[in-house]
């Protein structure tokens, strides 16, 4: 296939998005050279255009002259004004958004009592002033239409009153036998009022059982800190101070809890302003691709069950190397072969260079044995107390998945009499062995605490709303210690009750207050003045100089040594006929629990490209042996237990193991998410958790539409990513500069008129001139995105950007204004990956103006590319005509039918956008307006830093510099300055005022190639 | 005959363009709108006779996009104690005593892909007459201006004489100097005022 033979830049790199773009199918080859994807742009229906538009013309007619008369608008002011609350002024309030163990400080912007926007608190050691796509889109799960409005018995709404004296009740006869038959499963969580209440219930009913579990969490990880340590610690990692990292089937940079801060610390360490920089390097081994994979400079593709085998191997040869590592004494070293084998001596010859500057981590599905080893072998490298520390988390209520199976056992046999479920979804997502519906059903007494009228609230006797962090009262602690409050937003928006609420009335039968609770808890947190305190916590977002000081904790190498003996340590035994299934929470949804949430369920997954559904994935290798291809429906097997789902290849995945996405597959989770994807937790039992043994995989013969957007906006053999090594960036330091201008494949073309074209010609427009005033540009740092979509879903919630569904992403109809690409380079087995984001570059020679008929898109004097949606008629020429494909056209009015809460998010600074006009990124032009008015307001100038986009906002890597290029001071001129800095298809002089930093991967010369 | 069908076809065409063109702007449709307000409050005597500043109602104007039409507390904070019993007021005292908002008419009216700061200009030198008229004078508010887009782009063009000091913006009577233009030119110089003609600048 001639594109792909032309998609080498000048280091000779190749390039491909999709293995049909590799292989070059029909399929790909129409996609690529049709503007719009079929159905898309013409007219396939059997009535004719002509036809069609005669009918319209009637009806236009007679509806023509209704429209004439001035509708009467009304102007509603407040009667009494709330203080301080300025019409048309955004408010910011900090507040918390609590994750599991974790907890995310943000700044929430309210337009008149509504919040709209989540932004990350620059105080919070969890976030720093960004965000992750999760956080970005709980603003939408808050005001899902489908969160339940009502507390139901039986079937029959009722009120809170009801439940209250019903709880008095079961409270007073529960009392005699201490609790006995009573049970609370609650979810994992570091909030101080909770576990000061759960202390009171445990005092009140110490017969009664409190279980906290949810289906994806760290369990393996804090038994292992239990056997290394002898006691609970949460670690912390500081990836900023590492400069070696091995993750062993880590996904630091995603899924794995305080991915935040996590990016944050290893873009730091990557970002490069020379060739002379230093820079981390990071090590992944893993079975699926995962984005941290995707990030890694070396990658080792092992099968889940295989990774602890080869983390023992490398202690073995550090030992060799002469690192003390006494609890190995006695251990059957695993012998691996192949590019493991290869992978020893240079990696641990690495480690043991950066001793104190390294870092091992550990992903939540490896076994406790694996974690137990990390902790020593961090130790042992010097690595704790600099780029690990250990705190003590007092207020943790951690996930227990032997406990959950125990309660069933005591559900099921009649032992539990009442069981209060504080949120989760265990009727969906518990292990499917334990046949939880089944057990709950032989609970006389079940109340349930959800958002949504779920599978588990269905089936239990009481289902009572809760609300949402927005809108309740709480606090919690972040993963170093700092404390921070949840503050409501906003009256519960459908009358939920928060889970502390509920609990004090589970604990004490009061039915007490969410502010009076938090508030009697913080009277014991805040040191001096209460109220001053309070104030302050409540302004900052964080309790100052709260942060819990890092305790001395030494391994114990006896008890590590011992969990290395008891452990299982396996070597390749999968093949085509017994994969390894793996089990993992969605690179976008997580592990269900933001399901219906539609801006997650249209994002593209930032390594298949799939939206709106769940896959297997398998390596192509593994595909092509089982004879399955891409959206082939198989059963998938697993001890007895049946799914069918679709097949999505996977390039760079392990061999013979297949992965599962979890949280799909929804009865009852919304008009978003019920019916989309498939339940993989019906897979999942409580023994295979994370990777399951002897999956069988059997194709059904027929084949399931999947909607992917990995191949809408090819840009054909372009230089489009440019990256080099961190050896070759010394020896060639401009050769990003070089290769963007002078693509290799015109400069070498044989033919001579591509030659010509690339010499330097005088432009035939006469070329505006931009030096005056602002002018705003963009660099984004390839070396520091990691391709996790936070920009993505940030530039949706502040621009108004509609979610189309399935068929429309099919179409190719997405309507992100910044899309993340990625590009596969190099072996198809083994590819490495690179992400790129792409927002409309604002070219000041735009391509897209000069076809526009009616001048809908033109340039503003601040170098803007502006698009005016009232000019636009709906030719789509510009999108035709733009070289980055970053227009998007509003094929429906996908908006009209949107429920009036959905509408309550929407940003009022921002036009919502009607059918048949093209939109595309501003460059977030409300927030360069606001910033330009309160400079008018202080009668000054704009300073450098007050603008900031969205996406860049939002960015944990800090990827995205956005500013005024005509200020020599200012960030965005200093990246700029970078020798890394190109500008996309730079050759055909449309000037880009969005450029790239070229990637640089940092190599270990002495690995394996 | 044809040629005088083809005159009259000419003719009726002229007219028809130049009716619409008349007849379907602004400065026909909605100049001089003057829609019934539920409580017949008097412009002319608040502003204009008691001379109290448009900012005791429109507080937000110098800091918001909206002025903000007044809340009922504003309207109480005197009536309390002024005519108390007055039948005009009887919607005003409703609306406090029952917490329903009193429902304005709105008569300047922006289309919504326009986004007018009314701080911007108020801190930029344009006085309320510039847009509104002599409200002061006005038993009944109307529109006066046309606040269509060319007549924005005509200031935004040449500011100058549309300009005024900053601490007489909401006086009515308020006339120019015979050396307006030297001192508008020293303002906008002082003010960074340069105002912006590109289409992201009130629409986006």
């Amino acid at each position: 296939m001639s594109s792909l033979k032309d998609d080498r830049s000048l280091t000779g790199r190749q390039y491909w998005r999709s293995l049909d773009q590799l292989t070059g199918t029909p399929e790909f080859e129409e996609w690529l050279h049709r503007e719009f994807p079929q159905g898309a742009s013409e007219w396939a229906n059997a009535w004719s255009r002509r036809s069609f538009l005669t009918l319209m013309g009637a009806s236009l007619a007679l509806a023509g002259l209704s429209g004439c008369r001035r509708p009467e608008e009304k102007i509603v002011p407040y009667v009494q004004p709330p203080e301080d609350l300025v019409p048309g002024i955004p408010v910011t309030y900090a507040t918390t958004m609590p994750w599991g163990t974790s907890a995310y400080g943000i700044l929430v912007e309210s337009h008149e009592g509504r919040p709209t926007k989540i932004e990350g608190n620059p105080l919070h050691p969890s976030t720093r002033g960004a965000a992750n796509a999760a956080i970005q889109a709980s603003i939408l799960d808050f005001y899902d239409p489908d969160r339940s409005a009502a507390f139901v018995r039986e079937g029959v709404n009722t009120d809170w009153g009801a439940f209250v004296t019903f709880w008095r009740e079961q409270f007073l006869a529960f009392q005699a036998g201490g609790g006995r038959g009573l049970a609370v499963l609650a979810e994992p969580s570091s909030s101080p009022t909770i576990a000061r209440l759960r202390r009171a219930f445990q005092q009140r009913f110490p017969n009664a059982r409190w279980i906290a579990w949810a289906p994806v969490a760290d369990e393996r990880r804090q038994e292992a800190l239990r056997i290394a340590f002898g006691r609970d610690l949460q670690p912390v990692f500081h990836y900023d101070r590492a400069k070696v990292i091995l993750s062993l089937d880590s996904d630091f940079l995603l899924t794995e809890d305080e991915m935040v801060a996590a990016t944050h610390g290893f873009a730091a360490g990557r970002r490069t302003t020379s060739e002379k920089d230093r820079m981390n390097r990071l090590y992944a081994v893993e079975g699926l691709l995962s984005v941290t994979g995707a990030n890694a400079d070396h990658r080792l593709r092992l099968r889940a069950r295989e990774v602890g085998s080869f983390a023992l191997a490398l202690a073995a040869e550090l030992a060799r190397q002469g690192l003390p590592l006494e609890m190995l004494g006695g251990a059957k070293i695993p012998q691996l072969s192949g590019a493991a084998a290869q992978w020893l001596a240079p990696l641990a010859g690495d480690l043991l260079r950066a001793r104190g500057e390294s870092l091992v981590v550990v992903g939540r599905r490896q076994p406790s044995a694996v974690h137990a080893l990390a902790a020593a072998l961090n130790e042992a490298l010097g690595n704790t107390g600099r780029t690990i520390t250990y705190v003590d988390n007092p207020d943790v209520a951690r996930s227990d998945s032997p406990g959950l199976a125990e309660l069933v056992k005591g559900m099921a046999s009649g032992e539990i009499q009442a069981l209060v479920m504080l949120g989760g979804n265990p009727a969906y997502n518990a292990p499917a062995d334990l046949e939880f519906r089944a057990a709950l059903a032989k609970v006389p007494t079940t109340v349930h605490l959800s958002t949504h009228r779920d599978e588990t609230s269905q089936a239990a006797l009481w289902h009572l709303p809760r609300a949402h962090y927005l809108e309740a009262w709480g606090d919690a602690r972040a993963v170093d210690g700092t404390l921070s409050l949840v503050q409501p937003l906003i009256e519960p928006l459908y009358g939920g009750k928060s889970d502390s609420e509920v609990l004090a009335l589970l604990a004490g039968g009061d039915d007490a207050r969410g502010y009076d609770l938090v508030r009697e808890t913080w009277r014991g947190l805040i040191a001096g003045d209460f109220e001053n305190g309070w104030r302050q916590t409540l302004h900052d977002g964080i309790l100052p100089g709260q942060t819990a000081a890092a305790v001395a904790a030494t391994v114990r190498p006896g008890e590590i040594a011992a969990a290395i003996k008891a452990h299982q340590w396996e070597v390749a035994s999968a093949d085509a006929r017994g994969l390894e299934g793996i089990f993992h929470p969605c690179y976008t949804t997580g592990d269900g629990r933001q399901a219906n949430n539609g801006w997650l369920q249209e994002l593209p997954d930032p390594i298949t490209k799939l939206a709106w559904d769940n896959v297997a994935t398998l390596s192509p290798k593994t595909a092509e042996e089982l004879g399955v291809k891409n959206e082939d429906l198989v059963r998938v097997a697993v001890n007895g237990r049946e799914l069918t789902l679709p097949v999505w290849i996977v390039p760079g995945q392990a061999d013979y193991c297949v992965g599962l996405a979890l949280g799909y597959g929804r009865e009852a989770a919304g008009r978003v998410a019920s019916g989309v994807g498939f339940d993989t937790y019906r897979l999942r039992t409580a023994a295979a958790m994370h990777a399951a043994p002897g999956v069988s995989l059997t194709p059904t013969g027929r084949s399931y539409e999947l909607a992917t957007t990995q191949d809408h906006g090819s840009m054909e053999g372009r230089p489009i990513v440019l990256e080099a090594t961190l050896d070759e960036y010394r020896r060639d330091p401009d050769f990003a500069a070089r290769a963007a201008v002078v693509p290799a494949f015109m400069a070498e073309s044989p033919k001579a008129q591509e030659r010509e074209l690339v010499r330097e010609y005088p432009s035939s427009w006469q070329e505006p001139s931009y030096k005056d005033g602002h002018q705003w540009g963009m660099a984004i740092d390839l070396s520091a995105c990691t391709g996790c979509n936070a920009c993505t879903v940030a530039c949706q919630a502040e621009n108004n950007i509609p979610v189309v569904g399935k068929d429309q992403v099919r179409r190719g109809r997405e309507m992100h204004w910044i899309r993340v690409d990625r590009y596969f380079e190099g072996d198809l087995e083994d590819p490495r990956v690179v992400h790129q984001p792409m927002p409309c570059q604002h070219c000041e020679n735009a391509p897209c103006e000069q076809v526009c008929p009616v001048a809908a898109t033109v340039h503003s004097a601040e170098g803007l590319n502006q698009m005016v949606y009232n000019r636009c008629i709906g030719t789509r020429y510009c999108s035709n005509n733009c070289p980055y494909k970053v227009r998007r056209f509003n094929f429906y009015h996908y908006t009209a039918n949107y429920p009036e809460t959905i509408r309550m998010q929407q940003n009022p600074e921002v036009t919502v956008r009607s059918r048949g006009v093209m939109e595309k990124c501003t460059y977030c032009i409300q927030r360069i307006s606001r910033g330009k008015r309160q400079a008018r307001l202080e009668n000054r100038t704009l300073r450098d830093g007050e603008v900031v986009s969205a996406c860049q906002q939002a960015c944990p890597a800090e990827a995205i510099v956005f500013g005024d290029i005509n200020n020599p001071e200012s960030n965005v001129v200093r990246v700029k300055k970078s020798n890394r800095d190109y500008a996309l298809l730079g050759e055909y002089n449309t000037q880009p005022r969005t450029t790239y930093l070229a990637r640089i991967r940092n190599l270990n010369p002495e690995m394996p190639a | 005959m044809p040629l005088l069908l083809a005159a009259a076809a000419i003719v009726i065409g002229a007219a028809a363009v130049l009716g619409v063109w008349y007849y379907g702007s602004p400065r026909y449709t909605d100049v001089g709108y003057r829609p019934v307000q539920p409580v017949a409050y008097s412009h002319k005597l608040h502003a204009g006779d008691l001379g109290i500043d448009c900012r005791y109602c429109h507080t937000a104007v110098e800091q918001s996009r909206y002025a903000t039409v007044p809340p009922t507390q504003t309207c109480m904070n005197c009536h309390k104690l002024i005519l108390p019993e007055s039948q005009k007021l009887l919607p005003v005292r409703e609306s406090f005593a029952t917490g329903r908002p009193i429902e304005w008419v709105r008569i300047h009216k922006m289309p919504d892909y326009a986004y007018f700061d009314h701080a911007r200009h108020v801190q930029s030198g344009v006085g309320c007459f510039s847009c509104h008229g002599n409200v002061a004078q006005m038993e009944v508010v109307e529109q006066v201006q046309p606040l269509s887009m060319s007549w924005c782009l005509s200031c935004h063009r040449n500011p100058a004489p549309h300009l005024r000091p900053l601490d007489q913006i909401t006086n009515m009577t308020w006339a120019p100097a015979p050396d307006h233009a030297d001192w508008a030119e020293r303002f906008m110089q002082e003010h960074h005022i340069r105002p912006s003609e590109d289409c992201w600048t009130c629409h986006r």
